[in-house]
């Protein structure tokens, strides 16, 4: 059984489908890059994932569990978290107060919470800015944030949503040594990414969307090369 | 540290001086006793959960009406009166928040209908002649029985309600220490991103409904036993609410001490008004409205803010 099954899901927003058919199955351990030009769908398969979009066809399921219909609170219990591709801080709280609000989910104690969450902060690195407020916090560290408040919950499988995006170059190396050691923790991750050079380093597989429909999926280098994923990036006729 | 011996020796002032004072400021402190009181209620749901509520009158009056009505027609003290009000306010208030949250009612949308409840009960309240209609209730027999929430004097009442403050506060300093104090504040800057970390929004809101209802019921009683009189405008009419919601607001609204700052500064600020412009009926509610925007415009995150930032 996969971790997490994807089977024939199709998203409909009124006249347009954003997502079509789609099926993907993750196993517990992978690292499963989701790629495709703007508008592919891939934040859309997020939200399906993460409850905050019903399907209007198909079948979800996290661990063997459907989680159509589920709120996304309950999948986030379950053990699926995510981060937003635009970042979503408490900004009046704490970076420490943010992630808290995570680490809650697995305990109602007070000191434990805040535990983990120093924890976690210490993790992705924010450990000297535990008391700024989000607000004051740069992009860079305000994504950071995002995931030590996604790890903060104790995911099996962790959503990160171009967590790169918007990153210099020095910035991206080190999201890619964080999300390394996320997955090292045990965590397995399903990320869409824009910048090529990280998702490929990165993933185990990469599946390519283009217009809602899967395209291509397998290895980096293979789907590199594949003939369609380089049409669907530089048009008809490259 | 520092604040915490303040703090100490306002308590301290609080406890021992009201028995020297004058008539008048024992009666303008139990003012801004009371509008400390709901406004700390208020700040549970308006100021740590977002939830803008301009309906709290609703409890309010359901609070006044139960205990009154229940010990002028059965005899039930109002000390048992005011937590059967406290009950009736909770169902009403998850009846009314179910509604409002389940179907994503946010900000201003939540605000009016909260209003809309609360305007409902007072309209349903001048057309019942059980209920005294228009003419409201009179609690007719003020011989002093302690058992039955009537003292001699006012400064029992100054007690009771500082009691009910202190209470007030203390719950919501513990309320602020919990998961679900984290979990309103993370409801109130981002509900969205609040789910995905593993807030139950819905469920998280009813309990904070539930909590500022069933304190806001209890200041009703107070009210009617207070004044002896209660009439659906003075209780479900829309003043109540806005005084809970400005002491909160004034004073720095999801902090646990603001609501009561804010009566601090308020209830003088109006009495002041009130004594230094007389005969000119309207220009002290003129004047307290200036003083309103000038701290709205200059201390957005209220007086608790604005302490902080100095720090």
């Amino acid at each position: 059984m996969s971790l997490l099954e994807i089977d024939s899901v199709t998203k409909r927003f009124g006249g347009l489908t954003a997502v079509s058919r789609f099926s993907l199955g993750v196993e517990a351990g992978e690292i499963v890059g989701l790629i495709g030009p703007n508008g592919a769908g891939k934040t859309t398969v997020f939200h399906l994932l993460s409850g905050f979009h019903a399907p209007s066809d198909g079948a979800i399921r996290f661990k063997g569990v459907s989680v159509v219909g589920a709120k996304p609170h309950e999948i986030c219990r379950r053990g699926l978290a995510r981060t937003f591709q635009i970042v979503q801080p408490f900004v009046n709280l704490t970076a420490l107060e943010n992630v808290m609000v995570g680490a809650f989910n697995r305990t109602d104690d007070l000191a434990a919470a805040r535990r983990r969450a120093v924890e976690m902060l210490e993790f992705v690195g924010l450990g000297a800015r535990r008391d700024v407020p989000a607000r004051a916090l740069t992009l860079s560290d305000r994504k950071r944030l995002e995931m030590a408040r996604g790890l903060a919950t104790r995911p099996e499988l962790l959503l990160l949503d171009e967590v790169m995006a918007g990153l210099n170059p020095t910035e991206i190396e080190a999201i890619i040594g964080l999300i390394r050691r996320i997955h090292a923790e045990g965590v397995t991750l399903l990320i869409i990414e824009h910048v090529m050079r990280a998702i490929m380093a990165l993933s185990q597989r990469i599946v390519v969307l283009h217009h809602g429909e899967k395209i291509a999926e397998g290895r980096p280098d293979d789907v590199a090369h594949d003939a369609r994923v380089i049409e669907a990036y530089l048009g008809a006729s490259a | 540290m520092g604040a915490e011996i303040l703090g100490g020796l306002a308590l301290g002032v609080l406890l021992v001086a009201p028995p020297f004072l004058p008539s008048y400021f024992l009666e303008i402190l139990i003012s801004v006793m009371l509008f400390g009181y709901l406004g700390a209620a208020w700040n549970i749901l308006g100021g740590y959960a977002g939830q803008f509520s301009f309906g709290h009158a609703a409890y309010f009056g359901i609070g006044a009406y139960t205990s009154t009505l229940l010990f002028l027609n059965l005899g039930v003290t109002p000390w048992l009166g005011m937590l059967a009000g406290g009950a009736l306010a909770v169902v009403f208030g998850l009846f009314a928040g179910y509604l409002s949250f389940r179907y994503g009612l946010r900000g201003p949308y939540f605000s009016l209908v909260t209003l809309a409840f609360a305007e409902m009960l007072r309209v349903v309240a001048v057309n019942t002649k059980a209920v005294g209609s228009s003419l409201g209730l009179v609690i007719p027999n003020r011989e002093p029985a302690p058992a039955n929430f009537i003292f001699a004097g006012k400064l029992p009442y100054y007690y009771v309600i500082l009691a009910m403050t202190l209470g007030a506060v203390w719950i919501t300093r513990a309320l602020s220490r919990s998961k679900l104090g984290y979990s309103l504040l993370a409801i109130r800057e981002n509900e969205d991103a609040a789910e995905a970390a593993g807030v139950d929004a819905l469920g998280m809101k009813l309990r904070a409904m539930a909590i500022s209802s069933f304190l806001t019921a209890l200041g009703g009683t107070f009210y009617a036993q207070y004044f002896a009189y209660i009439d659906p405008t003075i209780t479900f009419g829309p003043s109540v609410s806005i005084q809970g919601l400005l002491q909160a607001i004034v004073g720095g609204a999801g902090t646990v001490l603001g609501p009561v700052i804010g009566a601090f500064v308020l209830t003088p600020v109006s009495e002041l008004s009130r004594a230094a412009i007389r005969g000119r009926a309207g220009v002290d509610v003129m004047l307290y409205g200036v003083v309103l925007i000038l701290v709205i415009s200059f201390l957005p995150q209220g007086i608790m803010g604005w302490t902080r930032k100095r720090r």
